[in-house]
């Protein structure tokens, strides 16, 4: 006997063992179809008392059979044969073979069948008890039937059995029953021995206990085993005396634990064993059927035989030594091992069980065959879970798949070794779910569940199935990163890309044939993502919602403005929806942070995002990130192809061949600020160039993002510059609206004039505009800044020596110009440091734009050119005067300029007196101009008032152009020609008071006229001598209130032009009428006119003084005001001929 | 003496595992790996009948053809195995028991570190030093 029964259990003592064979050719399926439907009749109750249970195998060795005295279950009682026969024909002969089958186990049968299968006609018709004739595997409805009578006829065989041996008590020679190795022990041996007779006696009993136990009956059973032990014990036949013992434990089991021990590995059906738990109730009628005398306290002296669940381990534990003395019952004591452990498994003995299993793993079974060494590692693995072993399990199921695979067996079973060593992996706690992974950092066995994947992964490719392999490797190298070492990570590594160029991984779920389903693993490890950030389009792409047009967004989440209960949803963070918008159509960006936990170099391929929402073309990048790399950002772009939210629920990879997605969800430790954003209908873009060089330089209120570019010019104070803006409509849509604005960036300094000016009306004519095209657009930049406000410049200004008188000067060009040494040193070194400070002017230009779709939903678009002029100092006046003209309209502005610069520079001003100024020179001009008045201005009411709010004056004045001088900038340097520039300078900014004071035109407005033409100034008036000369004064009032009245008394004179001068005139000059006018109360606005007339007698220069009468009138107006123009007239000859 | 020691989380996760070089090493780890089962065995079993006033050494584990495996158990569930060599016979239980006394203070010693972290591996130099010990007797008997 060398083959155990691992399946065994301490209650199949009780069951009588049947034999189900095919006989003959009989199809595989067919036959364990019947099989099944025999093995169902497994317990057959006989006199309602008793019942019988019948354990059926279809394969039994017959050297096992020889063990049927030792103990009765391991004997065939029964044979059932299953054949096909198609003809009458081949009848004789299926009959031979059954007889031959039966003869194998003739020693032991007890009675046989044989059901034959396809055979009708004459020979089916004869009536025989030992065969049943069938037509077919489909037409036999009396199997059960058959089989129930069967067992019947086997019972009665066993009964009398029972009753002959119990009964057996008379002086007849016992004979002496034997396992087949004690055989030849005994040749020759005393049988009249005591010794002898006491061996058979106890063997016998036990035989006995046997039967009893197969034919239901507990009780007896109990007491011939303690009987058998007792005489056994005394003659030390230990191998008997174990199989006693373990007969006692048995029949104590089935006391005890009438479910059975089995577990679930046989199936027993309930509604059976309930029959059966009823029939033991009844047991007192079976003992007075079987002739021993009726016992009215059964119960009790079961209790007393029956042991007690403590004393079944006991008593096991001695039979399993007594056992373990024979070297050939090693079968024997492996399976009493093994039903004790199953005993054990019920009492919840899990310690006890161990050490018998313990036990079990030493006995030494001689050889043994491969699958045999598998089956019984399965089996302690069995074992190990049954008692709840889970590790120990593991252990063993591994040893058994390694067995399949062991090198001494030829044709190695890779898919059964690959089966089992699944199974062990929960004894490892290993799930190959990722998922079960990603929480926190692993915990576990990472040695031995790293050799365990290891494993699997190489049954896998043995088994031919790579797509397995690549799955269980890429496992391994996400799960185990962190236990792998830099020599197992670039083994591991370099064998997943050799699976790969074979077999690529993918996302699918792998369903193994027995159902269990290998989740993708996903390498949310290669490389490490720490964060994920979508980001905002660039400034100048990013949209605006116009306001106002759909309403507020806001108002529809609360009535409130503001309120302090943030209704906020928790947890959720990630579903928050970003506060900025994409684009459908332009290319949105997401910012990983990612870093590599490899050794070496990674190379990421295709990888890309992944989306839910909205059609989105992802375009995938490839990277490679050196080794152990720190944080590294990878922006990840797409395509937005429609509108509406978009979540980005991930991202793929594809490393070493194995594609990934890797979702977000199960990445806790990444870090995102939001992952719905919402996409808008298309909007055309803009692209713009200009005609200046682009710059670095931004505004700094602004940052430099927000400026789509820069550009960056540097000028002269007063330089006008031009630029051309193009605009190219670079996206799908049209352009259909165009709007411009500037700004200029807050600045201290004080800028005069439109620092930025442009036509836009014909830009926008043409719109719309079409995708491709472009439109043009100037610019005109101008710089006006105020250089002179330095402090020291004004004192420089207030001690000069000249000061600011209202005499007329007759020669206006007499100050050019003694040049001041003193002053031009100071200039040019205390100065110059200050003065030539560029200073820095900036604008942005916004261009509002909009089309498509995106305007529809009102939304525009923004493009910022940042301007940035840097302003060098050309020239300063670095003092103002005034000098009256001889015209009374007129004055003469006097400005000492200073050139700043390292240029020579030509000065002009609007009547092109040029002047050169050399660097760091300062010269004096004097520039005729034309004064002013207030009228077209807004006047306070009180003209006191008025003056003293120069300020605001010139603020008004801005737009007037007071004194424009040209300048003329040229190169020292004969090789930049670039510095051939001119500007404009303005006067604006210097102006003080009492300088605006001359050059305000008086509020009374004095015209002379002679002979019907204003006189003014330097006009000489002609006229013939002899001839009345009409002379008109006309007075204006400009001011506020009423003047006068007034007297002016005319007074002519003649110049000599050498400082005398002639009044004594009363020969030369006649008045017509009186040399003196009254004019009357002008009131404001209006004007009054006097007209008279002079004669002049001979030819010759005249000038008339036009004189204020001192007037009783209060001298209430500035003298100023009553400044009349001086008449210059010529009196020529009469042409004689004209008289003749 | 020490063939392997191990500590073990109460999770059952090795804090701790150190073998004779010489050996295999996973062979130790399995050894361990597997003998968690009877420790957790034998705590169940003691925690129902005795409460909290158990015995922290739970003696040998079981015994294998070549080794003894001894367990030990303290309050916090965190379990230590010792696997000896079974042909060193001369080691008694009481010197097992002194080195797990040990093994528990060096232990505890690293807990009271503010800057371990309880539930990570262990790395302090201080005990490895003390199992070092344990284990270099074993060459010295050898």
């Amino acid at each position: 006997m060398s083959v155990p029964d691992y399946m065994q259990c301490a209650e199949d003592h009780q069951t009588v063992l049947v034999v189900v064979q095919p006989v003959g050719i009989v199809p595989e399926d067919q036959f364990f179809r019947i099989y099944k439907r025999i093995a169902s009749v497994s317990q057959v109750s006989i006199r309602d008392s008793q019942r019988l249970l019948i354990r059926y195998r279809h394969h039994y060795l017959p050297e096992n059979n020889e063990w049927g005295d030792f103990q009765t279950h391991r004997k065939v009682v029964g044979l059932i044969s299953i054949t096909t026969c198609a003809s009458a024909k081949e009848w004789p002969q299926t009959a031979e073979r059954f007889h031959g089958q039966k003869e194998v186990y003739s020693s032991t049968l007890y009675d046989s069948r044989l059901l034959v299968f396809g055979l009708q006609g004459d020979v089916a018709e004869q009536p025989r008890t030992d065969v049943a004739f069938y037509p077919s595997f489909e037409d036999c409805p009396d199997v059960e039937k058959r089989v129930d009578d069967f067992v019947g006829s086997i019972f009665i065989v066993l009964e009398s059995k029972r009753l002959d041996r119990a009964t057996d008590k008379s002086g007849d020679k016992i004979p002496l029953l034997c396992v087949p190795f004690e055989k030849k022990d005994f040749v020759g041996l005393d049988t009249d021995s005591r010794h002898y007779k006491k061996r058979c006696q106890g063997r016998m009993r036990k035989h006995v206990g046997d039967l009893c136990l197969q034919a239901g009956m507990l009780q007896d059973a109990l007491v011939h085993y303690h009987m058998a032990v007792e005489l056994l014990r005394g003659v030390n036949d230990f191998l008997w005396l174990g199989a006693a013992l373990e007969g006692l434990c048995s029949a104590s089991v089935i006391f005890h634990y009438p479910g059975g021990t089995a577990g679930k590995t046989v199936a027993r059906k309930p509604s059976i064993s309930q029959p059966a738990d009823a029939g033991k109730r009844h047991r007192p009628g079976a003992l007075t059927a079987n002739g021993i005398s009726a016992d009215t306290s059964t119960e009790i002296g079961r209790a007393k035989n029956c042991l007690s669940p403590e004393d079944i381990i006991e008593k096991y534990k001695e039979a399993i030594s007594y056992y373990g003395k024979y070297k050939n019952a090693g079968v024997i004591e492996l399976e009493a091992c093994v039903k004790a452990v199953r005993v054990l498994a019920i009492q919840k003995r899990a310690r006890e069980a161990s050490e018998f299993l313990q036990n079990a793993v030493y006995i030494n079974l001689g050889q043994l065959s491969e699958e045999e060494k598998i089956q019984r590692y399965s089996i302690l693995s069995e074992l190990y879970e049954l008692i709840g072993f889970h590790r120990k399990s593991a252990f063993f199921k591994r040893v058994a798949a390694m067995q399949c695979v062991a090198p001494t067996i030829p044709e190695p079973g890779w898919r059964a070794c690959y089966k089992l060593l699944l199974e062990t992996l929960p004894g490892y706690s290993l799930s190959l779910d990722p998922k079960d992974f990603s929480k926190g950092t692993h915990r576990g066995w990472a040695a031995v569940q790293m050799r365990l994947l290891h494993e699997l992964v190489y049954a896998s490719r043995r088994m031919g199935n790579p797509g397995l392999s690549v799955r269980h490797l890429s496992f391994l190298l996400q799960t185990m990163l962190d236990f792998l070492s830099d020599q197992e990570k670039k083994e591991v590594t370099q064998s997943l890309e050799n699976y790969t160029s074979k077999c690529p991984g993918g996302m699918e779920v792998i369903t193994l044939p027995d159902g269990l389903k290998l989740p993708p693993v996903p390498f949310t490890k290669l490389p490490i993502v720490r964060s994920v950030k979508l980001l905002n389009l660039p400034v100048s792409l990013r949209p605006h919602k116009v306001k106002g047009l759909l309403g507020q967004n806001m108002s529809t989440a609360s009535p409130f403005i503001y309120s302090p209960i943030i209704m906020h949803n928790r947890g959720e963070e990630r579903c928050k929806k970003i506060d900025f918008q994409w684009v459908q159509g332009d290319v949105c960006e997401v910012q990983l942070m990612v870093y590599n936990p490899m050794p070496y170099e990674l190379r990421v391929e295709n990888m890309g995002l992944l989306t839910s929402g909205v059609e989105f073309e992802s375009l995938p990048a490839a990277l490679s990130l050196p080794a152990e790399s720190g944080l590294y950002p990878v922006t990840l772009v797409g395509v937005p192809r429609t509108a509406g939210n978009i979540t980005v629920n991930g991202y793929h990879t594809s490393v070493f061949g194995v594609n990934s997605d890797c979702l977000l969800e199960g990445l806790p430790a990444v870090k995102t600020s939001g992952c719905l954003v919402e996409v808008i209908p298309s909007l055309p873009r803009l692209q713009l160039s200009t005609s200046l060089p682009r710059s670095a330089y931004t505004p700094q209120p602004t940052s430099k993002e927000e400026l789509s570019s820069t550009v960056s010019v540097q000028l002269f104070n007063g330089e006008t510059q031009q630029l051309t803006i193009t605009l190219e409509n670079i996206g799908s849509e049209d352009i259909e609206t165009l709007e411009l604005t500037s700004k200029i960036v807050s600045t201290k300094e004080k800028v005069f004039g439109e620092f930025l000016s442009w036509e836009l009306e014909e830009a926008l004519s043409h719109l719309p505009l079409k995708s491709g095209q472009a439109l043009t657009l100037t610019v005109s930049i101008k710089v006006k800044l105020d250089f002179s406000g330095q402090e020291n410049l004004l004192q420089d200004l207030n001690d000069d020596g000249i000061s600011v008188t209202g005499l007329p000067i007759s020669s206006p060009l007499r100050q050019v110009l003694k040049p001041r040494p003193e002053n031009k040193t100071v200039s040019s070194e205390s100065g110059k440091a200050e003065y030539s400070h560029i200073k820095t002017l900036e604008a942005v230009l916004n261009f509002k734009y909009s089309g498509g779709a995106g305007k529809v939903e009102g939304y525009y678009r923004e493009l910022s050119l940042g301007v940035h002029v840097d302003v060098e100092p050309s020239v300063f006046f670095t003092r103002v005067n005034t000098l009256p003209a001889t015209s009374t309209r007129q004055c003469h502005l006097l400005l000492d300029i200073f050139n700043p610069t390292e240029h020579e520079l030509t000065v002009s001003a609007k009547n092109n007196q040029e002047l050169v100024l050399h660097a760091s020179e300062c010269q004096r001009m004097a520039i005729q101009v034309d004064k002013f008045d207030f009228e077209s201005l807004p006047q306070p009411d009180q003209e006191t008032a008025r003056f003293t709010n120069p300020k605001q004056l010139e603020e008004e004045r801005q737009h007037l152009s007071i004194c424009t001088k040209r300048l003329h900038h040229v190169a020292l340097n004969r090789t930049h020609p670039s510095l051939r520039r001119h500007g404009e300078a303005s006067v604006e900014g210097v102006l003080n008071q009492l300088v605006l004071e001359h050059l305000q035109l008086a509020p009374l407005q004095w015209d002379v006229l002679v002979n019907g033409k204003p006189c003014d100034c330097d006009v000489i008036a002609d006229c013939k001598a002899g001839d009345a000369v009409t002379l008109e004064v006309q007075l204006t009032n400009r001011s506020k209130n009423s003047v006068g009245p007034l007297a002016l008394t005319v007074v002519p004179y003649q110049d000599f032009q050498n400082g005398v001068q002639n009044y004594n005139l009363e020969d030369a000059v006649t008045f017509i009428g009186s040399n003196t006018f009254y004019i009357d109360t002008v009131k404001p606005k209006e004007n009054s006119v006097c007209v008279g007339a002079l004669l002049f007698l001979y030819t010759g220069d005249f000038y008339l003084k036009i004189k204020f009468q001192d007037d009783s009138a209060g001298r209430e107006l500035p003298l100023a005001w009553f400044t009349l123009p001086s008449v210059h007239i010529r009196a020529l000859a009469t042409p004689l001929q004209a008289g003749a | 003496m020490a063939v392997c020691i191990a500590v073990i989380a109460k999770e059952n996760y090795p804090l701790y595992i150190r073998s004779v070089p010489t050996q295999n090493e996973l062979k130790f780890h399995y050894t361990v790996h597997t003998s968690l089962d009877v420790v957790e065995e034998k705590i169940s079993a003691v925690g129902k009948s005795l409460g909290d006033q158990r015995e922290l050494y739970l003696g040998l584990l079981y015994p294998t053809e070549d080794y003894k495996v001894y367990g030990y158990v303290t309050n916090s569930k965190v379990k230590f195995v010792i696997v000896v060599d079974s042909s060193n016979t001369s080691l008694r239980d009481n010197e097992i028991r002194s080195m797990f006394r040990k093994l528990h203070n060096s232990f505890t010693d690293v807990m009271c570190n503010p800057f371990h972290n309880p539930g990570d591996t262990i790395q302090s130099k201080a005990f490895d030093g003390i199992v070092s010990g344990m284990m270099v007797q074993t060459a010295s008997y050898t």
